[in-house]
């Protein structure tokens, strides 16, 4: 077997989907292919890599992703505010203030991870339950069911107008059906009729 | 441990409907993650995410239980998406400016050093990037598979295609995706993602 056929089983070990038999005979496979233990571990690392593709929030949080948003842009530059300062205090000796305002750091550092914790509960109460999407839904099944009766009501109102102008034409046919009938009839009872006087006559003369 | 989707399905079409509303919070965040994934903006995945949930609402009072609701759902999803692209016939455009998640749609849980940010934030906008390039097919492929986490015979099921087909979709992906990135030099920078409490 050749290292084609071995690709399936490679991307059922890389995500953990081999059964017993096919992680073993890739693992023979691996221990003698170094070209395929080598694209193993580059596509491990890929995985990695696309790990790094992250969602964005939706317009519906709007309020979250700004507050974010404005959370990372000033996350880096306190950060670098900070490490400067402090390398600053270093260069200088001053052990006690070097103390004092590493305290300070931390108790900054520590406002800041709390500031970011709340931000990350604001964003994660928005986000799961979909709660602006539910709303959404809701709103367009309402709609959506609204638009149906209207259609519907319209629909039944028209076929009730077409049963009727339908009805009245059939009964017109009939009408005249038979009214063609009658007269019809009416003819022939008045050939019969002369038929007969006809007959009568002929018969009186013999 | 709450009821599975197929019971949820089957309460609603018993008539409860509030067995939909639990659906919709229990698969929002992940059809969204996929929907973003495929079309790569924020408004069109708004849109398209109200427009999966709606398909779905319309159809699953007949849905038939043979298959899984999750394949279903994202089925509806992946055709959204595509009857979209179809339709806009553009390329991908992916804002990076917003939250983020991980993988899995959780939120990151230890805060990144500054130099993290920047590395993260230029590799996202690589694997986008690349992403990009990839057909419809085999994107949608490893967007099912690296991202929404489905198995080989869910992603099978989603897209009505044979295994063997998801998985040659899925290794050309990724070859693509590896050598572009490796030509930008990069090669297994990315941290692990931090665990979801």
């Amino acid at each position: 077997m050749g290292c084609e056929e071995f690709r399936d089983r490679m991307l059922d070990v890389l995500y953990g989907e081999a059964d017993t038999a096919s992680a073993r005979a890739w693992e023979v496979h691996e221990q003698e292919c170094a070209a395929c233990r080598d694209e193993v571990r580059a596509l491990r690392r890929l995985r990695r890599d696309l790990g790094a593709w992250t969602v964005a929030a939706r317009a519906g949080t709007a309020g979250g992703g700004a507050a974010a948003r404005h959370a990372r842009a000033w996350l880096p530059l306190a950060a670098g505010v900070v490490m400067g300062l402090a390398a600053t205090f270093v260069v200088a000796g001053s052990q006690q203030r070097v103390d004092s305002l590493a305290a300070a750091l931390r108790a900054q550092d520590e406002r800041h991870r709390a500031e970011i914790e709340a931000l990350k509960a604001t964003i994660g109460q928005d986000r799961p339950g979909g709660g602006a999407i539910l709303e959404d839904v809701r709103r367009l099944i309402r709609e959506s069911e609204a638009r149906q009766a209207v259609v519907l009501d319209a629909s039944l109102r028209g076929l009730a107008e077409r049963s009727d102008a339908q009805r009245r034409d059939d009964m017109a046919q009939v009408s005249a059906g038979l009214s063609y009938l009658e007269g019809r009839t009416g003819l022939q009872v008045a050939r019969t009729t002369e038929l007969m006087g006809h007959v009568l006559q002929a018969s009186q003369k013999k | 441990m709450g009821p599975t989707d197929e019971e949820l399905v089957a309460a609603f079409q018993d008539g409860d409907a509030s067995a939909f509303d639990e659906l919709v919070r229990r698969w929002d965040r992940k059809i969204h993650g996929a929907i973003y994934r495929v079309v790569g903006s924020d408004e069109d995945t708004r849109d398209l995410c109200q427009e999966a949930f709606l398909k779905a609402y319309r159809g699953l009072g007949t849905f038939k239980r043979e298959a899984r609701f999750s394949s279903w759902l994202y089925q509806i999803a992946i055709n959204v998406c595509r009857d979209r692209l179809r339709r806009r016939r553009g390329r991908i455009a992916v804002s990076l400016d917003d939250v983020e998640e991980t993988r899995d749609g959780g939120l990151r849980t230890a805060a990144p050093s500054p130099l993290e940010l920047v590395e993260a934030r230029d590799l996202r906008h690589l694997v986008e990037e690349a992403m990009a390039t990839l057909s419809a097919e085999e994107r949608e492929v490893v967007i099912l598979k690296e991202y929404q986490e489905l198995t080989f015979p869910e992603i099978a099921e989603t897209l009505e295609v044979p295994l063997s087909t998801v998985k040659t979709r899925l290794y050309r992906g990724l070859a693509q995706l590896r050598h572009r990135l490796e030509r930008q030099g990069v090669r297994g920078v990315a941290p692990l993602p931090a665990p979801i409490p």
